[in-house]
C-alpha cells in the first residue's frame, strides 16, 4: 500500500481539527476556552489553504492564510476586549451567566 | 519524510483533544500553544517556510500571549465554574454536533483525491521574495483593507477597554 502524504491526509487532519473546534466551541461553558476552540477552527482551515497552496503548486493560498491571521488577530483583540469589559459586569467567564440583554 | 508528517499530525490532535477537553483555561491554552507549533511544522513540511514563521510569531507570539494576558486577569481563584456536568443533554448534543460534522467532513474527503492532481513545483516556490511579489501585487487592496480592518480593531479594543464602559 502507498504511505506516502498525499493531500488526503492534509484535508483529513484539518477536518479533525476543525470538528474538534466545533465540539469545543458547544460543548464548553469558559468563555475563553470558546475563543480557543474559534483558533483552533481558524487555525485548521489554514492548514487546508496551505495544503491545496502546496498541492497546487499556486502560492494565492500562501497569501490568503496572511489575511485569515488578520482577522484573528483583529478578533482576538476584539473579543477579548469585549470580554474583559462583560467580566466587570458579572464578575464570572461562564457564558450560561452572560444573561444581560435577557428580560428575566 | 513521512515520518514526520505523522509526528506533528499526531501531536496536532493530541494536542487538540487536550485543549477542548482541559478542565482550566491555562492547560488549554497551553494545548493550544503545542497545536500552533506542530501546524507550522507541518507547514515546513509544505514547502511554506514564511507562514510557518507567521504561525510562530503571529499566533504563539502574539494571540496567545495576548489570551494568556486575559486568562491571567479574569481567573479569580474562587472563579471555578460551578456545576459543570449540570447541563447534559446539551453537552452531549453538542458533542454529538461536532462528531457528525467531522465525520461528513471525513467523508467528503474521498472525493477531493481524484479532483486535484499534483502539480510539479516551479522554482523558489514559497520562497519570501516570491511571496512579497505576489502579496504586493496582486492582493495590494486586499493588503490595505486589512490594515484598515485592524484599525478598527485597535480602535474597538482600546475603547471597548475604557474603565467606565
Amino acid at each position: 500500500m502507498d504511505m506516502s502524504v498525499t493531500i488526503n491526509h492534509y484535508v483529513v487532519l484539518s477536518s479533525i481539527l476543525f470538528g474538534l473546534g466545533i465540539i469545543g466551541f458547544v460543548t464548553r461553558r469558559n468563555a475563553i476556552i470558546l475563543f480557543m476552540s474559534v483558533e483552533l477552527m481558524l487555525n485548521s482551515v489554514n492548514l487546508m489553504l496551505v495544503a491545496f497552496s502546496r498541492y497546487r503548486a499556486d502560492m494565492a493560498g500562501q497569501a490568503m492564510v496572511l489575511f485569515i491571521y488578520a482577522v484573528a488577530a483583529a478578533e482576538v483583540a476584539v473579543g477579548l476586549a469585549i470580554l474583559i469589559s462583560l467580566f466587570k459586569h458579572v464578575r464570572t467567564v461562564d457564558i450560561n451567566s452572560f444573561s444581560l440583554l435577557s428580560d428575566n | 519524510m513521512e515520518l514526520y508528517f505523522w509526528i506533528f499530525a499526531a501531536m496536532a490532535i493530541g494536542a487538540g483533544i487536550f485543549t477542548v477537553t482541559a478542565r482550566d483555561a491555562l492547560p488549554s491554552a497551553l494545548g493550544l500553544l503545542t497545536v500552533f507549533i506542530s501546524l507550522a511544522s507541518l507547514y515546513l513540511h509544505l514547502q511554506a517556510p514564511l507562514v510557518a514563521v507567521f504561525q510562530v510569531t503571529i499566533y504563539a507570539g502574539a494571540i496567545l500571549v495576548l489570551v494568556v494576558f486575559v486568562i491571567m486577569l479574569l481567573m479569580t481563584p474562587e472563579d471555578k465554574l460551578a456545576g459543570e456536568q449540570k447541563n447534559l443533554p446539551f453537552r452531549s448534543m453538542g458533542a454529538m454536533l461536532g462528531g457528525v460534522t467531522l465525520i461528513l467532513l471525513a467523508l467528503g474527503v474521498r472525493g477531493v483525491y481524484c479532483m486535484v492532481g499534483e502539480k510539479a513545483l516551479s522554482d523558489g516556490f514559497g520562497a519570501p521574495k516570491l511571496f512579497g511579489s505576489l502579496f504586493f501585487n496582486d492582493f495590494l487592496m486586499h493588503f490595505e483593507v486589512v490594515s484598515v480592518l485592524l484599525l478598527v480593531a485597535l480602535i474597538g479594543a482600546v475603547y471597548l477597554s475604557k474603565k467606565n464602559f
